[in-house]
């Protein structure tokens, strides 16, 4: 018998797993996974939920008599960190059945203030009749209070279900998949999915084609279409902001605890060697966020409209470049670029190579002069070459047609903006558009 | 494609036939595809499958795409030493031969065997007429 291997084969670049090895190391992750919530369950179940139910539609309604009373005391931690908690406890003499029985029950939640729970202890008065529950099978076990305990109900439910469900569904689909071919698998939507990676939605009839769908919905001023920009700029703003704010709001309740240990005469040296790095880091992440958020609007929007889209090979089509902001510009380029990427995994991490393969320059201006309430406008021919590949996008790999703007004002950092176009191929029988 | 001379075949081996000899087609253009089967004596196939796909390769982590698939279980197909399917092919993807991405286009014929074993063939055709990508920097 022969075992399969560890690696299949080459690929381009890269060697690619073993598909076999792979199906089984998910299989055997889905199934501890589903084990662990069955574990988990179980354990919820027998220990929590079975007994409170038990207690809920079991156990007999009787009068006790409280006989002694006490507080029982529950350490959790190790010696050195010891913390402790409290609950009243009374003991109770009551009928049970034809027989008197006598247990402890406790008469109250836990406290962590030891006052708190003696002054709950101080209410009940011995000899005082209380309404109790017992357990006929076991009449030594009684409780003063029933009901359930809802959100470790949906405890119990929650997290083995969650687990169950996941780790289910990721074994019915490893079994699922055993044995069939990666045809089969992707003829049958089988095929695993990364979640990582973009799904990208195909144009009816072009299959493999991403739609231009979001391209074609925002009309012209002057021409057709107004093209979305492409800005991921904008997600490395929202990226830093949001770093800057979280981060800073740990830091400031660090920094609270400092200011309350030194108002109270302490010094915690610790949580002040913690501090200091924590709000160079707080400075910093703010510095970064205001830097991109003034050089994100300082240089005016920057707006593309086109005659028509998509795009065919062998096509001419006309473009208007419109620039809005203030004061003076080196120059300002406008180029058609066709650009591939491939989204591959190395160890844990994803990674996404792009590399523009083909680039051609639709207009270039210099030494432009920008005021308030006007915009530089210009026209461009692009033309689309007749061999030109179409647009192309798949799970992890994809050839994009853009036309990117690159700008270089005098007094800021240069910039580059880009619209996406969506090339289609050109029909057979079809004039060049 | 390997030919063994019989009767020391120790894998088996499929031969594809095109119906355009250069195994060039244009997009919307209908493909007919012969095959023939030849495995080693006593080995019987209890299921093939035979389907038209495009894949990615290159840097990025492969991606396919079925256009046509068949799976053929009844015994006396899968046991046929000859078979042949036909298909119109999409408008895309068209063949691609990129820096960092590849698209290719073929036909495989998935032989099944005893134990979970299997063997495929893959036989590369070309949809379209796109140029290769030329590398940054080069003419």
């Amino acid at each position: 018998m022969r075992l399969p291997r560890f690696f299949s084969k080459k690929r381009g670049h890269r060697r690619t797993g073993s598909e076999v090895w792979g199906s089984v190391g998910e299989a055997i992750f889905h199934a501890t996974l589903m084990v662990a919530g069955v574990a988990f369950g179980g354990l919820l179940l027998t220990g929590i939920a079975v007994p409170e139910w038990r207690i809920n539609h079991d156990f007999l309604e009787s009068r006790g008599t409280v006989v002694g009373k006490g507080l029982a005391r529950r350490s959790t931690g190790g010696p050195a960190a010891s913390r402790a908690s409290w609950q009243a406890s009374v003991r109770l003499r009551y009928p049970a059945g034809a027989e008197a029985a006598e247990a402890w029950a406790f008469a109250g939640p836990q406290e962590s203030d030891r006052a708190r729970a003696l002054e709950r202890l101080d209410r009940l008065k011995l000899g005082e009749e209380l309404v109790c529950w017992y357990d006929p099978a076991r009449p030594a076990q009684v409780v003063l209070s029933r009901g359930y305990n809802w959100w470790m109900w949906a405890l119990t439910l929650l997290l083995p279900g969650a687990l169950l469900a996941f780790g289910g569904a990721g074994l019915a689909r490893s079994l699922g998949r055993w044995g069939r071919s990666e045809e089969r698998q992707a003829a049958t939507g089988q095929r695993p999915r990364d979640p990582l990676a973009e799904g990208p939605a195909s144009t009816t009839g072009h299959p493999a084609i991403p739609s231009c769908e979001d391209l074609v919905n925002s009309p012209g001023t002057i021409l057709r279409y107004r093209l979305p920009i492409e800005s991921p700029e904008s997600w490395t703003l929202l990226g830093l902001g949001l770093f800057a704010v979280l981060w800073n709001t740990v830091v400031a309740l660090l920094a609270v605890n400092a200011g309350l240990d030194l108002l109270g005469g302490r010094i915690d040296w610790l949580l002040l060697a913690v501090l200091v790095p924590f709000v160079v880091v707080g400075v910093a992440g703010v510095v970064a966020f205001t830097r991109s958020l003034v050089l994100a609007t300082a240089v005016g929007t920057t707006q593309l409209e086109i005659s028509a889209h998509p795009l065919r090979p062998g096509g001419t089509y006309e473009a208007l470049l419109a620039q809005g902001g203030t004061g003076a510009f080196r120059d300002l380029e406008m180029s058609l670029e066709l650009e591939e990427r491939a989204t591959f995994r190395q160890g844990t991490d994803t990674r996404t190579e792009r590399l523009v393969v083909w680039k051609s320059p639709l207009g270039s201006w210099q030494g432009l002069q920008l005021s308030p309430g006007t915009r530089f406008e210009a026209r461009a021919t692009i033309h689309v070459p007749a061999a030109a590949m179409h647009s192309f996008a798949s799970e992890h790999n994809a050839v994009h047609w853009r036309i990117v703007i690159r700008g270089r004002p005098t007094r800021w950092p240069a910039f580059i903006r880009t619209f996406p176009v969506v090339v289609f191929p050109q029909s057979p029988g079809e004039p060049a558009a | 494609m390997t030919h063994l001379p019989d009767p020391v075949r120790q894998h088996p081996s499929v031969t594809v036939q095109f119906c355009s000899p250069d195994r060039h087609y244009e997009p919307l253009q209908p493909i007919a595809v012969r095959y023939v089967v030849e495995l080693p004596s006593g080995q019987v196939a209890r299921a093939v499958e035979r389907s038209i796909v495009w894949y990615t390769e290159g840097k990025g982590e492969e991606d396919i795409g079925v256009h046509s698939f068949e799976r053929l279980t009844d015994r006396v197909t899968a046991e046929a030493k000859t078979g042949g399917f036909e298909s119109r092919l999409p408008a895309s993807p068209l063949s691609y031969e990129g820096v960092i991405v590849k698209i290719r286009w073929c036909v495989r014929v998935r032989l099944f065997f005893d134990a979970g074993r299997d063997f495929v063939s893959e036989h590369v055709f070309d949809l379209g007429h796109v140029p290769a990508a030329a590398f940054p920097g080069r003419p």
